[in-house]
């Protein structure tokens, strides 16, 4: 359980703080949304107010035409001064209506817009309407009625109202929008510390991740880079009791891991290179001790032979075979130390123009060459870095075979080189025998025949040999054959540093 | 015309003793009913006499549990009269002569203040408004002249003013040019044609007659300057200012509605109210410059009506 709550200890961090700028961050968000409802509001209230200002404006100006139609109707006498009059005596009662509704719900502006109403009513029925009945009676009476008991005390007492009015509503207006704007300062304050916290929160998460799971993270990045680049011995602090410590844990138990296999795998190679090398010691030793008595059966053979003066018949056919066996015995140890040694040792590479190696195999070879009758062609070869006698044996060996591994007719070999990438390929061609192409691998492995002895002599070391060279050398060696066709062997060889921008100088040899 | 003429033969009725119409008469039924329970809406003229009678019957109907509406300063009889036909009044307190000379325009003037009321009283119910009692106060229209002023041309009555040489120079309201208590009538009764009318306010016609500018000024008899001897009143005996006396008119309506207690609450306030009374109140206004409110209210205390 106590393991369980460690693990998820980053987890719970991370959702306890993240859950806490989410709460913030909406709080924030619900004190702006108040604070823009309030001014939104405000303004709906300042604007209902300009239109009761507004209205107000309209019922003090209608007041105006009122009286100014009755002064000019019972001056004139004109009824159509009275046209005016009716229109906005008719109007008044829905317009302060009107204005009862828009004023704000302040009860003293209530109260002042209802008494505005009143008094606009008894204006109406108490003067405005009934002044025209007195001057059709009487124009004269209803001038006089104007100078002793005209409209114009009570147009003054309406608009003192209005004043009144007036300033309150502004007052009120200014007050909601002092409120409104007081709330919107205090919410946006509200608002910018709610989100100055978040980004405090986020910047202080942030520090924490920097500091408590990106720097573990990043050594234990590191560490596996070293681990990579071969330092086992790489571990990483595993104190933390979280997820990271776990993470910590389990890399130094994957490079422990690591370091006891390359100690196992190091130890194993040590024991395979010495085994290696005490059997190729034992072969190395065992070949060259067998050569002796090898050659002491054949020279007691020999001598056996000679002291007999007239060989008779059966003995001699005894000795004969003693000698044949004992020189294939010899042959096969040869070969069997030739391969032991072959890429052994120390080589002594250097910039060896391959003709002059050709040369010089073609020489050794040259009973064989001769006895075949083949003809050998050779084209023009460049300078390669190689070990001069090294190569010389694996020419010695694939020419040897081309004019061994012949059919009735002459033997053609022919020995070119080409470039291939940055190496000279080097290529010997026959019109031998040829093989199946299957087995084109077998034949570079030690001791390996395609055919018996009777048929080709030869003991199936010399394309092991000359794969071993190669591959010493840093090339590959192949062949392309088909039974009857003849054969290609191929390898490669690095070219000279000094081919690398010129052309490698040719030798045109011939045998 | 029509109501004119009507008016006459109602009129001739009266004056020749026949009686007029009892309470029952048939109401032209113009005003608007008052919803039971709606409050009454008092009106009043637009001086101080009236600012203070509004209130004294506002304060005592209120007293008695009405729910009233006071609608002062409204304007002479001419607006006051037809707002209450209108329905936009409920009462008001009226002067029997000026209803009858302004209002009803009867020309034949009546032998007596209570020939004044019964007619009134008849104009009224015709239309469906009940003329209340009248009060023993009468603030009637009158002349007033300075003493030295009456000495000098021997004046003692409005008549005499026909021996005043040249143009007689009279400070009044506005209203005293097309009325028949005022620049008609004295024309038509008195064949008063040497007069020069200086319209003032109500304020401006005393002192208009002490700084000279005047030679008479066009008064009511209520009214406090009058009570010591500054002013001598003309005497009117062709009786052209016909009754200064109080009745308050109700429309029928209003009364029905409310019933027998507002005609009592209204008659109580009425029954109190004396020339000396209504003079010493209007002096607490207008020279002491005390609320109306506050002294009808101290009135109808002393008068145990509230």
């Amino acid at each position: 359980m106590l393991r369980r709550s460690l693990r998820t200890q980053i987890t719970t961090r991370v959702v306890a703080l993240s859950a806490a700028a989410a709460v913030l961050l909406g709080a924030a968000l619900v004190v702006l949304i108040v604070a823009v409802t309030g001014q939104r509001d405000a303004a709906r209230t300042a604007f209902r107010s300009q239109q009761a200002l507004s209205l107000a404006n309209q019922l003090e100006k209608s007041l105006l035409t009122v009286e100014s139609g009755l002064n000019r109707y019972i001056t004139t006498e004109q009824e159509r001064f009275l046209v005016p009059v009716r229109r906005e005596l008719a109007a008044f009662p829905p317009a302060t209506r009107r204005l009862a509704e828009l004023v704000s719900n302040d009860p003293g502006q209530q109260r002042r817009a209802h008494e505005i109403g009143d008094a606009i009513k008894d204006y109406d029925e108490l003067w405005a309407s009934l002044l025209p009945d007195v001057a059709r009676q009487d124009f004269a009476i209803a001038r006089a009625q104007v100078k002793t008991s005209g409209g114009r005390d009570r147009l003054d007492a309406i608009r003192m109202r209005f004043g009144t009015l007036f300033d309150r509503e502004r007052a009120v207006i200014r007050g909601r929008e002092h409120n409104a704007n007081q709330r919107s300062a205090r919410a946006i304050g509200l608002g910018i510390g709610g989100l100055a916290l978040v980004i405090a929160i986020a910047l202080g998460f942030t520090l924490y991740l920097r500091r408590s799971v990106l720097r573990p993270v990043r050594a234990v990045a590191e560490a596996t880079g070293r681990l990579a680049a071969g330092d086992l011995s790489t571990r990483v602090p595993a104190q933390r009791e979280d997820e990271l410590g776990e993470l910590a844990r389990g890399f130094n138990s994957m490079a422990d891991s690591l370091e006891r296999g390359r100690e196992e795998l190091e130890h194993s190679n040590a024991e395979l290179t010495r085994s290696n090398a005490e059997l190729e010691q034992f072969a190395s030793v065992t070949s060259h001790d067998l050569q002796a008595p090898l050659t002491t059966i054949s020279m007691y053979a020999e001598l056996l032979e000679r002291r007999r003066g007239e060989p008779r018949g059966g003995d001699l056919d005894l000795v004969d075979g003693i000698r044949g066996a004992t020189q294939q015995a010899r042959t096969l140890i040869r070969d069997l130390l030739e391969y032991s040694r072959a890429g052994r040792g120390r080589l002594s590479v250097e910039e060896v123009p391959a003709r002059l190696v050709v040369e010089q195999a073609l020489e050794a070879l040259a009973g064989a060459i001769e006895e075949s009758g083949a003809e050998i062609t050779v084209g023009e070869l460049p300078v390669v870095r190689a070990d001069r006698a090294s190569l010389c044996r694996v020419f010695q060996n694939l020419v040897g075979n081309a004019v061994k591994f012949t059919k009735e007719d002459t033997p053609h070999v022919s020995i070119d080189a080409d470039r291939d990438n940055g190496d000279w390929r080097f290529s010997v061609r026959d019109n031998g025998i040829g093989m199946n192409p299957e087995h084109a691998q077998r034949i570079f492995e030690p001791f390996q025949r395609l055919h018996g002895e009777e048929d080709y002599p030869g003991t199936g070391i010399g394309l092991a040999v000359c794969e071993r060279i190669v591959d010493q050398l840093g090339g590959r060696i192949w062949v392309s054959s088909s039974p009857g066709e003849g054969s290609v062997f191929q390898f490669t060889l690095p070219a000279a540093a000094a081919a690398g921008s010129e052309p490698p100088p040719r030798v045109r040899a011939s045998a | 015309m029509r109501r004119a003429l009507g008016l006459l033969a109602a009129l001739a009725l009266v004056l020749a003793g026949c009686g007029g119409g009892s309470d029952d008469d048939t109401s032209t039924g113009q005003q608007v009913a008052p919803a039971k329970g709606s409050p009454i809406l008092i009106g009043s003229k637009n001086f101080t006499e009236q600012t203070i009678l509004g209130e004294l019957y506002r304060q005592a109907l209120e007293a008695k549990g009405f729910e009233v509406v006071l609608k002062p300063a409204i304007g002479s009889s001419e607006i006051i009269h037809r707002a209450l036909r209108r329905g936009s009044l409920d009462m008001y307190p009226e002067y029997v002569g000026v209803l009858l000379s302004e209002v009803a325009e009867v020309r034949a003037r009546p032998r007596s203040a209570a020939a004044a009321y019964k007619l009134a009283k008849v104009y009224e119910k015709r239309a469906g408004f009940t003329m209340l009692a009248q009060s023993r106060l009468s603030d009637a229209n009158a002349l007033a002249v300075k003493p030295r002023f009456a000495a000098r041309h021997r004046l003692h009555t409005i008549a005499d003013l026909r021996r005043v040489p040249g143009k007689v120079r009279i400070s009044a309201l506005s209203e005293f040019n097309t009325r028949f208590e005022g620049r008609v009538g004295l024309r038509e009764v008195y064949g008063l044609r040497n007069l020069r009318v200086t319209v003032v306010p109500s304020d401006g016609r005393y002192s208009a007659l002490e700084d000279g500018s005047v030679d008479v000024a066009s008064v009511f008899t209520a009214e406090s300057q009058l009570a010591g001897d500054d002013y001598v009143v003309l005497g009117d005996p062709r009786r052209l200012f016909a009754s200064g006396h109080v009745a308050p008119i109700v429309s029928d309506k209003t009364l029905a509605a409310h019933g027998p207690d507002l005609r009592a609450a209204i008659d109580a306030v009425t029954r109190v109210l004396t020339t000396p009374a209504m003079r010493r109140m209007n002096a607490a206004v207008d020279l002491r410059r005390r609320k109306p409110a506050v002294v009808a209210g101290e009135f109808l205390r002393a008068q145990r009506l509230t």
